[in-house]
């Protein structure tokens, strides 16, 4: 059941690089956001 | 003036109360019935249980913010609930003095949380049994406490095993323990534990990062990845061992009997559990005028309220039948009884359900908590003002259209923690609107860890709570 699937190096980098995550942060934001906004709220 | 009475004050019956008592408070009579005083942030709990984060931050009085909303407050536990046509009421129990009241009501919301249902399962929960639990907040102290005996037996240099996951076969909730499993590693790494822990996923999933809801997937860069393949990278990146598709049996001290989809049974040792129970309805009588039992009329077997769903389809045609699920969260037989939260009986399972040869049903429950309770308590609230004030309904939101963001904690700090933040849409997928095999919008939907997931947790806990004390600007963040 077990697999060996890990994240890469690369991958592992830009989860800790802040000002890349910072970016991330605001795109999540807006992401949410929008999706909460486009259902059905009225 | 019409009477609104809401049983519970969790993330369902608060968030109903704050928006009737906005929209229609100050004419008519809205009162809240909860046994609890405090409302509960039930997210952050994940980090009371580690010890990271003080139980008091994550509650606050209920009394002070309904005086302000125009919602009364009667701190007592409801017991009975009279739905027949002339004589409506709730019967409770005041907390402390024991005195019964009686609430009249015109519209009813129940919406009072799942009862935690350890006793389901011999040998479960903290109370009467070997493991722990973070579902109320005198769990999460008491796990806090005997997590952190645990870390002294290990800086002593005792090895030790820490079960996580489900203890149940058709428990709900994994997004908690996923949060609690995943919050333990990185404690133990910063206490330089980490070592002298075996730490094990044990699951009913399908699969791992299932979470009850069959999965998330999304499309990144044209190539689809689901939940599983990030969830097990995550397992085995942070050296975490899993176990899925079972069901545990039977607890007993140290000791955890399960069985999986082949029918095997087993038994894992721990020196630490923390498994979710069950969540059932909570077991209110529902009565009608002659005094006679009526809860065939209101609740399906485990105590959930019949709501506007279609119910009894089998899973094969209930997931390509999206309008099986509830719109309007109202009881068909009384059309002015409405259910919001974990409360509302779902017309049945979002993955894939399994029964093994033994005949054990091996099949995680659909979530209805956070911020599915939170849309659903809004829409019952304002489809109740609509009926007060325009006698017609003219809100509704299935699972099947409804968009929910979960941010999955792995530790709290700022500066190296991290969470993967998760968006669904729809949470239940709908195979008709999104012709794909999973149902689901995979452009809208989305799956990514980082640091920023532990920025969103910190900033969600510090605007809901805002949000739940309703200060101003509180209607525009998004339950």
């Amino acid at each position: 059941m077990q697999t060996s699937q890990e994240f890469s190096k690369a991958e592992k980098f830009w989860m800790n690089f802040k000002l890349y995550q910072f970016w991330r942060f605001i795109v999540l934001n807006l992401k949410i956001l929008a999706a909460v906004y486009q259902s059905k709220r009225s | 003036m019409a009477k609104v009475v809401v049983i519970g004050a969790g993330f369902a019956g608060h968030t109903a109360a704050l928006y009737l008592g906005s929209r229609i408070g100050r004419k008519h009579e809205v009162t809240v019935i909860s046994n609890r005083d405090v409302f509960g942030y039930v997210p952050s709990w994940v980090w009371v249980g580690v010890g990271h984060m003080k139980p008091e931050k994550t509650i606050f009085k209920l009394k002070p913010v309904y005086d302000k909303m125009n919602v009364k407050f009667i701190h007592a536990a409801a017991k009975e609930i009279h739905p027949d046509a002339g004589n409506q009421y709730v019967l409770g129990d005041e907390v402390g003095t024991g005195k019964e009241v009686r609430l009249d009501y015109d519209y009813l919301v129940i919406a009072p949380g799942p009862l935690l249902n350890f006793a389901g399962m011999p040998g479960l929960g903290p109370e009467n049994g070997f493991t722990h639990s973070i579902c109320s907040l005198p769990h999460a102290i008491k796990t806090r406490d005997a997590y952190l005996a645990l870390c002294e037996r290990m800086k002593k240099g005792e090895k030790v095993k820490i079960v996580i996951g489900t203890g149940h076969p058709a428990a709900t909730c994994q997004g908690a323990a996923f949060e609690y499993i995943v919050n333990v590693h990185k404690d133990l790494v910063k206490k330089g534990l980490r070592d002298k822990a075996d730490i094990l996923w044990l699951s009913n999933e399908p699969a791992v990062g299932d979470f009850g809801v069959n999965g998330v997937q999304i499309k990144r860069n044209g190539h689809l990845m689901r939940s599983e393949e990030f969830l097990t990278s995550v397992f085995n990146d942070h050296g975490i061992r899993y176990q899925v598709k079972t069901g545990v049996t039977k607890v007993e001290e140290g000791k955890s009997h399960w069985q999986n989809y082949e029918g095997e049974e087993g038994v894992t040792e721990f020196d630490f559990s923390m498994l979710i129970p069950q969540f059932k309805g909570q077991p209110f009588k529902y009565i009608g005028k002659d005094g006679e039992d009526i809860s065939s009329k209101m609740v399906n077997p485990a105590g959930f309220v019949l709501v506007d769903g279609k119910y009894g389809l089998p899973y094969p045609e209930l997931a390509q039948t999206p309008d099986a699920w509830p719109a309007r969260y109202q009881n068909p037989a009384y059309k002015n009884v409405f259910a919001a939260g974990i409360a509302f009986a779902p017309p049945g399972p979002i993955s894939k359900p399994f029964t093994n040869k033994n005949n054990l049903a091996i099949a995680p429950a659909p979530p209805r908590t956070g911020m599915v309770s939170g849309m659903i308590g809004r829409v019952v609230a304002l489809n109740i003002a609509d009926l007060i004030e325009k006698g017609e309904m003219t809100h509704s939101e299935p699972m099947t259209e409804m968009v929910a963001a979960c941010i999955a904690s792995m530790g709290d700090s700022l500066w190296d923690g991290n969470a993967v933040t998760i968006v669904m849409r729809p949470v239940v997928p709908d195979r008709k609107t999104y012709q794909n095999e999973f149902g689901r919008d995979l452009f809208t939907s989305h799956l990514e860890m980082g640091v920023s997931g532990a920025w969103m947790k910190f900033m969600l806990h510090h605007t809901f709570i805002w949000k739940f004390k309703a200060r101003p600007g509180w209607t525009i963040i998004p339950e």
